[in-house]
């Protein structure tokens, strides 16, 4: 089956700075993806190139087997909810339903209705004076009564309280799950993407470190505790991503490229998602020392 | 899309329909009175044969609704500046115009539908503003013939219809280019003032070549309609065109550094023997003028030449807005 | 109706937490063979957890034999996983809640009590082995 949403060596310049380079992933239908990464790592870029709000500056997108384009029947496939929520502050959510109704070509209006009703989140009222959480269901429920195939959603979780943030990811489950829907989330809080997210994209620097099945990413890593010493043979045979030495051990988080064969010294580990992101997002070597940095340690 | 921008400006349209309303009553009333004060005027001076004078006897209009009506001169900077300026630069920066792409709107339906209406709006706004200024004016132009001087010209006719659309057009022109709204707001005052003024004093007047007539400086010269007199003067024996000097029947006036009357005829006894003595020497009087019968050609070409800048500038828009990241 | 909990920072697996609530619930005795699990939305809505997730533990019950999914109808309990029935179960709870509170009276706190227990686990599998 081909991949709902593809990039081939993506790549997006301002000027003198990179926001995206040579980025190339791909997200089978119906997962929902954890897009992770610091801040200024392009995550915001990769979402508004394939919402088409953006040309990429070299290399190719493709969602639901096209390039993104200024086309009625393409920008109703793609719901993209950006940071901000932008809605018209002084107009009401039913006026945004009724907006909705005109400007799509698919419009389920009722259900956002129903939806925004199990929340109890009044219709009637200007969006200005509803809680930020209030406002993102808002959004949510909006982008989701447009039926797309596709949610793009940058970090719309971050500035809710840990309830409000509970109830939006039920939300978004509920609409996957109910079928024909795949989403990428843009979010750095772990415990919310271990639980909701069952795919992983990584950026840092402006490049795609991780992308795949968080199931199979786990799988293909592991944390390898040992005493100080030479690491050279786990070095040849796998990809170490990040090397914490202290005086009496070391700890590594590596990515295998074949079985684990080590002395009895060594003790092999799962990985847990927090220590994937956190490694990954980490390892950036420190040119003055050659040390890889180290990001929150190892469990 | 319509829809949504009624829905965006109800409240907006309610309220300038009811300005314009007010506006409407207020005018209609004076310039009721006006007419019928004007009509009794040509009435009684037609029985006294002083229908010559007129303009020095009566007088047409209010303080307070003369100046109304010269305030209308700001309608367009408003349309402009409060109803093209926000309508892209406010929309980018709540991220509002997203928003609307992401609801399945193409740029380009967004935007022409936009600037549509709102063009629209400002050129029937503008028009309906003009179209009572102008009929109010009736009385007023027909006693002074002054409709085709600066500030009455701009009021009148059609032009305010060329200004509302260009200033509309380019306060979404400064929107799309500046993308913040008070920055916008600023630029797109700013450069309207500036346009409207070089034009009204400084290519106005050069939309067709001007007439200048020479004449005895023992009469005076009589034009009919509504003149826009350039330059008044005299033509010294030299050639010389000064505006300086001027010699009527009954005056000589001689600007502070301007020539003097030639010591041949200062011993003259009268002024009017003064002036025939400067007739003899070969002194005429001359006027530059675009004759009255030009007001119409020219609030044409004027409203022409606005609304095609406002076409290029929507022009730009539309490219700067397509081929820019959302 | 069963109410799932899932815990973000326990270690376990989301889809593992479940299928161990589930199995817990048969041993309690708070489900019954022939009794319906709550349907993937249900959960998904409760718990905002992945859908796959959620299929993914259903499946791995279905393999133990202890669920079966019926086409259109949703999925059913089937069997109990082996050991002593609910009420050996309850009882045994009730004498650990009575063990806790003995333990937390003397001043103990949580992370002192899991210790106990694990210790106590390794002591008797050393036993068994002996």
């Amino acid at each position: 089956m081909t991949p709902v949403i593809e990039t081939g060596g993506l790549t997006k310049r301002y000027r003198r700075v990179t926001a995206l380079s040579e980025c190339t992933i791909s997200v089978p239908q119906g997962r929902i993806s954890a897009l992770v990464g610091p801040n200024g790592a392009g995550k915001t870029t990769l979402l508004r190139l394939l919402a088409g709000l953006a040309t990429p500056t070299a290399g190719r997108a493709a969602v639901l087997g096209g390039a993104p384009r200024q086309d009625p029947a393409f920008l109703a496939e793609i719901g993209f909810l950006a940071q901000e929520i932008p809605l018209y502050r002084r107009m009401t959510t039913e006026d945004h339903i009724g907006i909705g109704a005109h400007l799509n070509p698919r419009w389920d209006g009722e259900s956002a209705r129903a939806r925004l009703g199990d929340l109890k989140i009044p219709l009637d009222r200007p969006v200005g004076t509803l809680s930020g959480g209030q406002r993102a269901q808002v959004a949510l429920a909006l982008t989701l009564a447009k039926r797309p195939q596709v949610l793009l959603l940058d970090e719309p979780v971050a500035a809710l309280d840990p309830l409000a943030r509970r109830h939006f990811l039920a939300t978004l489950a509920d609409a996957v799950a109910e079928g024909g829907l795949t989403v990428i989330l843009s979010s750095h809080l772990v415990a919310d993407i271990e639980r909701t997210c069952d795919h992983l994209i990584l950026l840092a620097s402006s490049r795609v470190q991780l992308c795949g099945d968080v199931e199979d990413l786990l799988s293909e890593h592991r944390v390898l505790v040992g005493p100080r010493k030479d690491t050279t043979a786990i070095e040849r045979d796998h990809t170490v991503v990040q090397a914490d030495r202290t005086a009496r051990q070391t700890t590594l988080l590596v990515r295998l490229n074949g079985p684990v064969i080590t002395g009895p010294e060594w003790e092999a580990g799962d990985v847990t998602l927090e220590d994937l992101v956190l490694g990954y997002m980490g390892a950036d070597a420190d040119p003055a020392t050659g040390e890889l940095a180290t990001v929150g340690g190892l469990r | 899309m319509t829809w949504v921008i009624w829905r965006q400006y109800r409240v907006t349209t309610a309220i300038a329909v009811a300005i314009l309303a007010a506006f409407a009553v207020v005018l209609l009333i004076t310039g009721l009175q006006d007419a019928t004060r004007w009509h009794n005027a040509l009435a009684s001076c037609g029985k006294t044969n002083t229908c010559g004078t007129l303009a020095q006897t009566v007088s047409l209009g209010s303080g307070p609704v003369n100046t109304l009506v010269v305030l209308t001169l700001i309608v367009p900077i408003l349309f402009g500046m409060f109803g093209g300026g926000p309508a892209v630069a406010r929309e980018r920066e709540t991220g509002t115009m997203q928003y609307a792409w992401t609801q399945s709107v193409t740029r380009w339906h967004w935007l022409s539908a936009k600037a549509g209406w709102l063009l629209l709006a400002g050129a029937v706004f503008g028009g309906l503003v003009a179209g009572i200024v102008t009929w109010w004016s009736g009385p007023v132009n027909a006693l002074n013939q002054g409709q085709f001087q600066p500030g009455s010209f701009d009021v009148q006719g059609i032009v305010p219809i060329g200004y509302a659309v260009f200033a509309v057009a380019l306060g979404i022109a400064a929107g799309a280019l500046i993308g913040r709204s008070l920055p916008a707001l600023a630029v797109t005052g700013g450069v309207f003032l500036a346009l409207r003024l070089i034009v009204t004093y400084w290519v106005r007047e050069h939309f067709m070549p001007a007439v200048t007539t020479v004449y005895s400086v023992t009469q005076n010269l009589s034009l009919n309609g509504a003149t826009w007199t350039l330059a008044q003067g005299t033509v010294l024996p030299s050639g010389q065109f000064t505006t300086n000097l001027s010699v009527g029947p009954g005056h000589v006036v001689s600007g502070p550094t301007g020539p003097q009357v030639p010591a041949a005829c200062q011993a003259a006894t009268s002024i009017n023997a003064t002036i025939t003595c400067m007739a003899r020497l070969g002194y005429h009087s001359f006027a530059t003028y675009q004759p009255g019968y030009r007001f119409w050609p020219f609030q044409f070409i004027e409203t022409g030449t606005f609304v095609a800048l406002a076409a290029a500038l929507i022009a730009v828009t539309f490219l700067v807005v397509r081929r820019r990241d959302a | 109706m069963i109410k799932f909990r899932v815990e973000g920072r326990s270690g376990v697996p989301p889809s593992q937490q479940i299928a161990q609530q589930v199995r817990q619930a048969l041993r309690m005795g708070l489900l019954a063979v022939g009794d319906q699990l709550p349907s993937v939305r249900e959960v998904v809505s409760a718990t905002a957890v992945n859908p796959n997730t959620v299929l993914k533990a259903y499946r791995d019950l279905e393999r133990q034999g202890l669920v079966e999914a019926r086409a259109g109808h949703g999925t059913f309990v089937r069997g109990r996983p082996p050991g002593p029935p609910p009420g050996t179960h309850v009882r045994l709870g009730r004498a650990m809640a009575a063990c806790v509170r003995e333990a937390r009276a003397a001043g103990l706190d949580d992370e002192a009590i899991e210790s106990l227990l694990r210790v106590a686990l390794q002591a008797t599998a050393e036993e068994d082995i002996a």
